[in-house]
C-alpha cells in the first residue's frame, strides 16, 4: 500500500536548444484528420466550445509524460493556443520548449486507434509508450 | 493520472483524458494503531478518523502489556500470564528485553540476566538468548509482544491495521530503531513510522498546534529516565537533547520501601517469596499515597500486619533516589543550550510520575507546573495513536498528507540556481541524492540552501532551510566531492544530509515542507513556472554562462599568478592577448545584464589564449613528475586519472559557499 523508498536520477533539464528564429517555429500542428476526432469528441462529451490542453509532466518511467486532456477553462495568459478547423489546442510555455514542431496525428487501424504525438524532441520512449525523454 | 487505454488502443496511441481534479493526490484512509513498546510495560491505543485517542484494554480490562515473554510453553505466554512463571521458571521468562534490541553482546555493559548462545555466522553481533536450547533475539521477542497489542487492537477494530506507529527513545540509534522494525516485520506489521517517545508525548498534548516552541519532556518509567528537550518549529519538533539514566525509575521507589517493610517485620534475610511479597505491598502502598497522605501494608508471610507508611516518612524514604533525578534533568538543559525561563511547557510521561514528589521536583526544576492532566502511563501511546490515525491517511485538524511530493524540493547551486533532488508528483517515501563539488580551491564550506517550487532560479522558489557545511578540505575546484540527500519520510518530512565523502563530516537539518502550505499556493507556484519557463530557462541558461566564465576567469588568474612572469610558458604577445581577454571577461561579469551568447563568447575566447599557456604549464609539469619513473608507471598513472574520471562520471553541480560573515 505504501510506495516503496526508491532513488531518483536527477533528469537533466533540457539545454536552450538550437536558437531557430521565432518565426520559423512551427508550433504544434493539428492535423486534419485529429482535428476532425476531437472536434467529434468535444461534441459528444457535450462541450463543444471547450479546448484541448497539451503538455508535458514530470513523472512517468523515463522522466517525462504527456498531458492531452479536455479543458474547460479558457487559455491562460501565457499559453499558446493552435486552431485547426474550429478546435483549439492550449500549450502552457514550460511544455511548450519540449513540444516545438510536434505533429498530432489520429491513427485508426489494426493496432487500435487513437492520437499519435510525432514529437522531434524526443530521445527515447520507454516501453509503457506514454513517458518520454529528451 | 496515467493514461487507461481502450482494451484496442495501442501504446503510443492516446485519448483524450478529462481534466484531473487539479489537487494532490491524498492518500486513501485506513487504519492506523499506535505502539508504546516499553521496557517494563507495553500499550497500544488507536485513534480512528479524527477521534480522541483511546487505550486499548484486554479482557481483564488491563491497558498495561506487561513487557514479558515466556517460554515455558508453546507457543510463548506474554505479559502477565509470562511474568506470573518467572519465580518459577527465572531462565525461560525474558524481561526488559528492549535494553538489547540492536545491541551486540560486546556493546552490552551491564549483567546479563540470561543465558546467550550463539548461531553460526553471528559474529558476535547479535543478541540471542537460550531459553531451555531455543535460541531467541530481543527482536524476536519483541515480535511476541507486538502479536498480542496487533491482535488487541484487531478486535477492537473489527478489522486487521494497516499499519502502526511504534514509539522508541529519542536516544536510539540506527540499529536499534532496524532491530524494533524488524520486530514490527516478524509481527506482520507494517510500521508506518518510528516515533521518539518524547515526540509522542508532546503529540498527545496537542503541543504541536502551537506555532513554535521548546518542551521538557519528564519521563520515569519502572526503571528508566528519560528527560528530552524538544524545540517545535513549523510543525516539526526536534529532540535538543536528551539525558537520562538507564536504570533509575519506580521499582527503586518500590525497593527502598521493600526494604523498610522487612526491617519493620524484623526480616534479616527474606527468601524469595517474602521478597516478592514485600515488593507487592510496598507497591501498593506506593500508588496510595498519590491520593492519601497514610497508607497501611500487611505482609502475611513476614508476619507484618497493618503497618502504617504515611507519605512525609515515604518521601524522605525515596529522597536519595530523587536527588538522582536532577543532575540528568539539568544535563538536559544545558546539552540543549535551553535556560529555564524558556520552556514553554514540561510533560510528565511514565507511572512513577504519579508520586507527588516527583511532581514538585519536576516543577522546581522546570521553572512551571507540569502537564499531567493525560494518564503518565498511557501518553506516549494516545500520541502514537494520534499520529497513526494521521498517517493512515485520516485528516486531522489541517494536516492532511499526501502520497506525492506536491512541489519539486532541491538545493541552490552556484549563480542562484535550482538543482532538484526530489521532482513534483515523487511518491512518498522517498530518498534521492546528489553530489555536489567545490567552485575554488578555498571553499571550506558549502551552504546547503534547500528550497520548494518548480521555478529554475532559488529566488523564485519557497525557501525551506538553511544551513552549512563546513570542514572540507582543500582540494583543486571540482575534486571535492559532497553528498547532498532528501529523504522524505511517510508523513511528508524532509530529511536533508550534507555529507562531505572523504572526511565523513556530515550537517543534517529537518523541515516540514507542506507546512503553510495551501493547495491554491501549490498550484500558484506551479502555473508561475509554466508562466515563467521562457525567461526562467534565459534565467538558468546566462547564470550557467556566468559561472562558467567565472570558473575560467578564476584558473587563469591562478596560473598567471604563478608562472605569468615565465616567458617561456607565456610570450609577451600571448601574455597580452590573455589579458585582454580577462580583463573584458571580468567587465561582462560586472556587468548582470549580458546575456548568454556573450558570456559563452568570452569565455571560449578567454580559453582559446590561454590554451598554449595552459598546455605548456601542463607540460612542464609532466615532465618534472615523470622524470626517473619507468613507462608502466606512467601508463598506470594516466590509467588511474582516467578511470577516477570515468567513476566520478555525470555531472556535479557546484555549490555556494558560505556568504562572508558580514552578511
Amino acid at each position: 500500500m505504501t510506495p516503496t523508498p526508491q532513488s531518483v536520477q536527477p533528469v537533466p533539464e533540457p539545454g536552450p536548444g538550437p536558437s531557430a528564429p521565432e518565426d520559423a517555429r512551427r508550433g504544434v500542428v493539428i492535423t486534419a484528420r485529429a482535428a476532425k476526432v476531437m472536434r467529434d469528441q468535444l461534441v459528444k462529451r457535450g462541450t463543444p466550445d471547450a479546448a484541448i490542453r497539451f503538455g508535458i509532466r514530470g513523472g512517468g518511467c523515463t522522466g517525462y509524460s504527456y498531458v492531452f486532456q479536455f479543458e474547460d477553462r479558457p487559455p491562460r495568459a501565457h499559453d499558446r493556443v493552435f486552431e485547426k478547423n474550429g478546435v483549439r489546442v492550449c500549450v502552457d510555455p514550460k511544455s511548450m520548449r519540449l513540444l516545438e514542431g510536434t505533429v498530432i496525428d489520429f491513427e485508426t487501424g489494426i493496432r487500435g486507434h487513437g492520437f499519435r504525438f510525432e514529437n522531434p524532441n524526443v530521445r527515447e520512449h520507454c516501453g509503457c509508450g506514454e513517458s518520454v525523454s529528451f | 493520472m496515467s493514461t487507461e487505454h481502450d482494451p484496442g488502443a495501442a501504446p503510443g496511441l492516446f485519448q483524450i483524458e478529462e481534466p484531473d481534479a487539479g489537487a494532490p493526490k491524498r492518500r486513501a484512509a485506513g487504519l492506523g494503531i499506535g505502539i508504546d513498546l516499553g521496557t517494563t510495560h507495553s500499550l497500544v491505543a488507536i485513534a480512528p478518523h479524527g477521534a480522541p485517542p483511546r487505550v486499548l484494554e484486554d479482557e481483564a480490562g488491563r491497558a498495561l502489556l506487561p513487557s514479558v515473554v515466556a517460554y515455558v510453553t508453546d507457543p510463548p505466554r506474554v505479559g502477565a500470564e509470562a511474568l506470573a512463571l518467572q519465580v518459577e521458571h527465572p531462565d525461560r521468562v525474558l524481561s526488559s528485553v528492549k535494553r538489547f534490541m540492536g545491541r551486540a553482546p560486546s556493546d552490552i555493559d551491564e549483567p546479563i540476566p540470561y543465558a546467550l548462545g550463539e548461531r553460526p555466522g553471528d559474529d558476535g553481533r547479535v543478541v540471542r538468548f537460550d531459553v531451555g536450547g531455543r535460541l531467541v533475539t530481543p527482536a524476536e521477542v519483541s515480535a511476541r509482544i507486538l502479536e498480542v497489542l496487533v491482535a488487541r487492537a484487531e478486535t477492537a477494530l473489527g478489522a486487521k491495521p494497516d499499519g502502526a506507529v511504534i514509539t522508541v527513545p529519542a536516544y536510539f540509534d540506527e540499529a536499534q530503531r532496524k532491530a524494533t522494525k524488524d520486530a514490527a516485520r516478524i509481527a506482520g506489521i507494517e510500521v508506518y513510522r518510528l516515533l521518539a517517545e518524547p515526540t509522542a508525548a508532546a503529540l498527545a498534548y496537542g503541543l504541536d498546534r502551537s506555532e513554535q516552541g521548546v518542551f521538557v519532556v519528564f519521563d520515569l518509567g519502572g526503571g528508566t529516565f528519560d528527560v528530552s528537550v524538544l524545540r517545535l518549529d513549523k510543525g516539526v519538533f526536534q529532540v535538543l537533547a536528551t539525558a537520562g539514566d538507564t536504570h533509575l525509575g519506580g521499582d527503586d521507589f518500590d525497593r527502598v520501601l521493600a526494604e523498610h517493610l522487612l526491617r519493620a517485620a524484623k526480616v534479616e534475610t527474606p527468601s524469595k517469596h517474602v521478597r516478592a511479597e514485600a515488593l507487592a505491598a510496598a507497591r501498593a502502598v506506593k500508588h496510595a499515597l498519590t491520593t492519601q497522605p497514610v497508607a497501611a501494608a500487611t505482609l502475611p508471610r513476614a508476619g507484618l500486619e497493618g503497618f502504617e507508611v504515611t507519605r512525609e516518612a515515604f518521601e524522605a524514604m525515596i529522597r536519595p533516589v530523587l536527588g538522582r533525578l536532577r543532575a540528568p534533568a539539568r544535563r538536559a538543559l544545558a546539552d540543549a543550550g535551553v535556560e529555564k525561563d524558556e520552556i514553554d511547557g514540561v510533560v510528565l510521561v511514565g507511572g512513577a510520575t504519579r508520586v507527588p514528589a516527583v511532581k514538585r521536583l519536576a516543577e522546581r526544576l522546570f521553572g512551571r507546573p507540569p502537564l499531567d492532566d493525560i494518564d503518565p502511563d498511557q501518553v506516549v501511546a494516545q500520541g502514537a495513536a494520534i499520529q497513526a490515525d494521521i498517517l493512515s491517511g485520516n485528516p486531522r485538524e489541517g494536516v492532511t498528507l499526501l502520497d506525492v511530493v506536491p512541489l519539486s524540493l532541491g538545493v541552490e547551486t552556484m549563480g542562484g540556481l535550482v538543482e532538484t533532488i526530489v521532482p513534483r508528483n515523487a511518491p512518498i517515501p522517498i530518498r534521492a541524492r546528489q553530489v555536489f563539488t567545490n567552485y575554488s580551491e578555498e571553499q571550506t564550506g558549502m551552504t546547503i540552501h534547500v528550497v520548494q517550487g518548480e521555478r529554475e532560479m532559488a529566488a523564485d522558489c519557497r525557501s525551506l532551510a538553511r544551513f552549512e557545511l563546513s570542514g572540507i578540505p582543500r582540494l583543486p575546484p571540482s575534486m571535492a566531492r559532497v553528498e547532498v540527500s532528501f529523504q522524505v519520510d511517510a508523513d511528508g518530512l524532509l530529511t536533508v544530509t550534507a555529507r562531505e565523502l572523504m572526511t565523513g563530516v556530515s550537517q543534517t537539518v529537518e523541515v516540514k515542507p507542506t507546512y503553510g502550505l495551501s493547495d491554491d499556493e501549490v498550484e500558484r507556484l506551479v502555473l508561475d513556472s509554466l508562466d515563467h519557463a521562457d525567461e526562467d530557462f534565459e534565467a538558468r541558461d546566462r547564470a550557467e554562462a556566468r559561472v562558467e566564465l567565472d570558473r575560467v576567469c578564476t584558473a587563469v588568474r591562478r596560473a598567471l599568478a604563478a608562472d605569468g612572469d615565465d616567458a617561456a610558458l607565456l610570450p609577451p604577445d600571448e601574455r597580452r592577448a590573455v589579458a585582454a581577454a580577462l580583463e573584458e571577461a571580468a567587465a561582462a561579469l560586472g556587468d548582470p545584464a549580458r546575456p548568454a551568447g556573450e558570456l559563452r563568447r568570452l569565455r571560449e575566447r578567454l580559453e582559446a589564449e590561454s590554451e598554449p599557456f595552459a598546455r605548456r604549464r601542463m607540460e612542464r609539469a609532466l615532465a618534472e613528475r615523470m622524470a626517473g619513473r619507468r613507462v608502466a608507471e606512467v601508463e598506470r598513472a594516466v590509467g588511474d586519472a582516467k578511470a577516477l574520471d570515468e567513476r566520478r562520471g555525470g555531472h556535479h553541480p557546484t555549490m555556494t559557499p558560505p556568504a562572508p560573515a558580514t552578511e
